[in-house]
């Protein structure tokens, strides 16, 4: 009698077990396909977040390193002023002066090309001399730190180009100049450490 | 008998002259010219003439006969005008115009020259029959026949300037400048020009155009070419451009990123320049006539430039800043010591460019300087190293003066009140009258002699 007693539930566990195997373990073939389905989107999915992520992470480093070459090429490029009839570096001159320096120590491709120039006042002629002093004379301050002087090509266009044309002592105090053009190897600067 | 008492008032006229002259004498002339303010001039630099009293005697060209003969009148009385050698007749009295010569109504009217001319056309050409008179003597005092161009050919009117400065030659012994021309650049917009105008304001035209910069024209003796500087992608040349062919050649092949100031030897088979040599420009020449051998004259850690030759070829005039700022300097033409010419002073700025010395064998210097805080047109003399500098002008600002070969007159080029161009001024009477004005024109220079009347003469007058 007892044993009737435990034949039943055992049975109804067993029916009950054989029912959940029948069910679960294998997958049924359309329950299998909407499952494999459901994976490769999530992967797709995980795929191109990450790839997303990357492209983001890569649009930003991109960003960050054409502004970064920007940043170089602007510095690069800054004119430097000059006192009347003098052709020595100015001492307001020398940070920016400083750190072409550093960028082009940074950026070994990068070749310059210095224009000098002068205000309108005194010899036409002589303003073309002057005007190559201050080329060079930027271009020796820059060799100074161990730049190869021939990465930096020196012309004087004396009082030829002037920046403001007014005569005034405000435009000749712009006219004054050396001009720095980035005139190859400029594409893919790089901004060194300490140059803001 | 009347004439014999007009001759004696004109002596007595031209004893008085002398007497008066005498009695203030020269130097006294001088300073009796300047003004009494010369305390912000620059140490060393008087404000004045060159020379001294000028006295112009009057002169009647008096009306021509024949065919072109308003035309050649009409030139030469301009050109004898703007010579500042001579009070210019402006009208002839209509009862003078023709006929014989009496000199004595001319005497009554103070006339100490006399011009006539007689025009025909011979074989497609003027013959033109010129003479001087000598008023106060009551003389020919020169008389000679020429074959020029009739009036509508392209060459009349320098051939007439040719005639102008031969009765210069014939009244003073003096050379004359009518027959010349002036260069200057000319910047409009992007597009750099070598303008060529003749010594009379006529007659403006290109003779070379670049989108490179240009300055620095020098002409060669014969004036044949011109010289200058120009701006190429690989740095500063010097070219010349031929004005028959207006064919341009670079000049020298030197090699440097700048060669600048080129000026040409008398004899023309030698061009001097400035190269850069890496921390200046210093004075090379070159040979023209073989192309080659090139060769350093200046050494400087500072900049030399703007080299000039005496007329005799010996000695050379350049600007060099070797003391600090730009001044003059005058060396051996093969190279040597340089001797300073403008005035400095130590601790003073001073500020003197742009030399060029007189073609006429006077061995004046013209150069600009500053004074006053403005750019000025002054004069010094080789042969009188202590003599003051004169300064010429005074109004505006004035650059780059050129000689033209009478050694009196200079061109430059002056940005004034009412407006800015080539000027020309009288050395000796200070007389000044605009050449070419409006638009950009800068960096003058005056040509030789271009025509000689010598070379107009008739073979059988």
């Amino acid at each position: 009698m007892t044993h009737h007693r435990l034949v039943l539930p055992v049975l109804l566990a067993a029916l009950a077990l054989g029912a959940c195997s029948r069910r679960q373990p294998p997958p049924p073939p359309p329950a299998t396909q909407d499952d494999s389905e459901a994976r490769a989107r999530a992967e797709a999915e995980a795929r191109a977040r990450a790839e997303a992520e990357a492209r983001g992470r890569a649009e930003t480093e991109a960003r960050a390193r054409a502004e970064a070459a920007a940043r170089a090429r602007a510095v690069l490029e800054e004119m430097i002023f000059f006192d009347f009839d003098r052709f020595d570096i100015r001492g307001d001159a020398r940070p920016v002066m400083d750190q072409k320096a550093a960028i082009l120590r940074a950026n070994a491709p990068v070749q310059v090309r210095i224009e000098g120039h002068a205000d309108e006042r005194g010899s036409v002629e002589y303003n073309l001399a002057l005007g190559m002093r201050r080329a060079t004379s930027a271009r020796d301050y820059l060799v100074g730190f161990g730049i190869d002087g021939a990465r930096l090509q020196v012309v004087s266009f004396g009082e030829e180009r002037p920046l403001d044309p007014a005569s005034s002592e405000a435009a000749w105090a712009r006219n004054r100049r050396a001009e720095f053009h980035v005139t190859g190897g400029g594409t893919e600067l790089t901004l060194p450490p300490g140059v803001q | 008998v009347g004439g014999s008492r007009d001759g004696s008032t004109a002596g007595v006229r031209r004893l008085a002259l002398l007497a008066l002259l005498a009695l203030l004498g020269w130097p006294a002339a001088v300073r009796a010219q300047q003004p009494q303010d010369t305390s912000r001039l620059p140490p060393g630099v008087q404000l004045g003439l060159i020379h001294h009293t000028a006295y112009r005697p009057r002169l009647a060209v008096r009306t021509f006969a024949g065919p072109g003969a308003e035309e050649l009148r009409g030139i030469v009385q301009r050109d004898l005008d703007l010579s500042n050698r001579f009070a210019l007749v402006e009208t002839i009295p209509q009862q003078l115009a023709t006929g014989a010569v009496d000199y004595r109504p001319w005497n009554d009217m103070g006339v100490v020259y006399l011009v006539t001319g007689e025009l025909s056309v011979r074989a497609g050409a003027l013959s033109v029959r010129l003479a001087l008179h000598d008023v106060v003597y009551a003389t020919l005092r020169h008389e000679a026949s020429f074959r020029i161009p009739v009036p509508a050919d392209g060459g009349f009117r320098m051939a007439a300037h040719a005639l102008s400065d031969e009765l210069v030659r014939w009244a003073t012994g003096q050379p004359g400048k009518a027959a010349t021309r002036i260069a200057g650049i000319r910047q409009a917009g992007s597009l750099h020009e070598i303008v060529v105008v003749d010594a009379d304001g006529e007659n403006a035209r290109r003779v070379h155009g670049s989108s490179s910069i240009l300055l620095s024209p020098a002409w060669s003796p014969d004036g044949m070419r011109i010289a200058f500087s120009t701006a190429t992608p690989s740095g500063w040349q010097v070219q010349e451009v031929d004005l028959t062919t207006g064919q341009v050649r670079a000049v020298g092949g030197v090699g440097s990123s700048m060669t600048i100031t080129p000026t040409y030897s008398p004899d023309g088979r030698k061009m001097v320049f400035a190269v850069w040599t890496g921390s200046g420009t210093e004075i090379h020449e070159y040979d023209l006539a073989q192309r080659c051998c090139l060769r350093r004259l200046t050494r400087s850690p500072r900049n030399d430039l703007s080299p000039g030759f005496s007329p005799d070829g010996r000695w050379l005039v350049f600007n060099s800043d070797r003391l600090g700022p730009p001044h003059i300097f005058v060396m051996p033409a093969e190279g040597g010591e340089p001797r300073l010419v403008s005035p400095f002073v130590h601790g003073t700025p001073g500020y003197f460019t742009s030399p060029e010395w007189s073609p006429s064998g006077n061995n004046l210097i013209a150069f600009h300087g500053r004074s006053r805080g403005n750019f000025q047109i002054m004069v010094a003399d080789h042969s009188r190293p202590v003599a003051p500098v004169q300064q010429l002008t005074s109004e505006g600002e004035n650059e780059d003066p050129s000689w033209a070969p009478d050694g009196r007159h200079l061109v430059y080029s002056g940005v004034r009140r009412d407006g800015s161009g080539l000027y020309v001024i009288d050395t000796v009477s200070g007389r000044m009258r605009p050449l070419i004005t409006g638009g950009r024109m800068r960096v003058p220079a005056w040509s030789p002699p271009l025509v000689r009347a010598a070379a107009l003469l008739e073979p059988n007058p």
